[in-house]
């Protein structure tokens, strides 16, 4: 006989009156025992489980085609891209490789001349009497206000170790690259949603 | 679990079946031993054949009573009868002097095979025992005992399990057939 699985936290907590139950609504014989299918559920759970936690490759959730611009993109461009695309932040590519990443929150940065670093921040400096935060950016380009070097994944790597990442490194979205650095797609904290992985 | 904890047993009997349930089984297995034992009076009456062989019985309970069960399922009503009955043939034709033997290494063997090749049916068991002990008749036929009466009545069996299992609306039969 085998040996039930261990117990888990996360073990589904069904015992043999509810097996008795479903059993009792599935009209026919069930060539089974309760305790039979409860060591069946147990297991098929944790490889569920185990299955979820590892994720899906990258490539399967990454959006393709993601915008992206060039180190000598001048960041009025890169604010069009950005608002034009809806995104909140596009890699920076030098000679086809991702070299880095520009975010809202590098604009931000550079604009909150008081050390804010909150959108409304600025808002509010622009609001009153101060000078336009963005001017000095005018004839800045991508390359000098990215971050950099960029947090990147393979198209292998998991959801979950994407989501680590993004974790650890409190970013929000990381580009997908191939071997040569050349960008594939990019998975996005929304994208980790809709793929139902851990995000 | 210690050796005589183990018999005490584990878990409980799974729930009983609803009367439609019993009723299709009664149904199912009245129409497929009918068949069987009508073509054998019919037709084989008087000649050295016979149709319908113990097993079938079994048989029954599990195609038209269990319709569900791994064992149940047309590869293993057949496969399980097929290799049992040729398991069966080929032990009392080597070992007929020594019954005993003969008789459980067929019905042993026969599991084996079965189990072998996923083709698990306990009735087949029976076609592999009653090839040894089931007389001077079942003897005679040497290994087309496999074809007839086990392979044909098998065969016939799993017709009526088709047609009428699939008539009862809560019923669908089989759930495989490799």
């Amino acid at each position: 006989m085998p040996q039930p699985p261990p117990r888990q936290p996360q073990d589904p907590q069904i015992d043999e009156q509810d097996i008795l139950r479903a059993m009792r609504e599935i009209p026919g014989y069930l060539d089974i025992t309760p305790e039979d299918f409860r060591q069946v559920y147990a297991r098929a759970y944790a490889h569920a489980l185990e299955r979820v936690r590892r994720g899906l490759p990258a490539e399967r959730v990454m959006t393709r085609e993601a915008a992206a611009v060039a180190v000598d993109t001048p960041l009025t461009e890169v604010a069009r891209i950005m608002a034009q695309r809806r995104v909140s932040g596009v890699p920076v590519l030098q000679g086809g490789r991702v070299v880095g990443l520009i975010s809202e929150k590098d604009f931000l940065d550079a604009m909150g001349a008081q050390g804010g670093r909150h959108f409304m921040e600025v808002v509010a400096q622009c609001l009153g009497q101060g000078p336009c935060l963005a001017a000095p950016l005018r004839a800045a380009t991508a390359g000098e206000l990215m971050s950099a070097p960029a947090v990147v994944a393979g198209p292998e790597t998991s959801t979950s170790e994407i989501a680590e990442i993004m974790g650890q490194k409190g970013i929000n979205r990381v580009p997908v690259v191939d071997s040569q650095g050349r960008l594939l797609g990019i998975v996005s904290r929304a994208d980790l949603l809709r793929a139902g992985g851990p995000a | 679990m210690s050796y005589w904890a183990k018999m005490r047993g584990a878990s409980q009997s799974p729930p009983g079946v609803g009367l439609a349930e019993i009723l299709w089984s009664w149904l199912g297995a009245f129409l497929g031993i009918a068949a069987v034992a009508y073509v054998n009076q019919r037709w084989l009456a008087g000649t050295d054949l016979l149709l319908i062989i113990g097993s079938f019985g079994a048989s029954a309970v599990l195609i038209y009573g269990a319709v569900k069960s791994p064992l149940a399922q047309p590869r293993n009503l057949l496969g399980g009868h097929l290799i049992s009955a040729a398991i069966g043939v080929a032990c009392y034709q080597w070992l007929g002097q020594v019954p005993w033997l003969a008789a459980a290494l067929a019905v042993a063997t026969a599991i084996a095979a079965m189990h072998a090749s996923k083709t698990l049916h306990p009735p087949g068991g029976a076609s592999a025992l009653i090839a040894v002990i089931g007389g001077p008749q079942i003897h005679a036929l040497g290994f087309f005992y496999v074809l007839v009466p086990v392979g044909l009545g098998a065969a016939i069996m799993l017709a009526v399990a088709l047609l009428v299992n699939n008539l009862a609306p809560h019923r669908r039969y089989p759930e495989f057939w490799l």
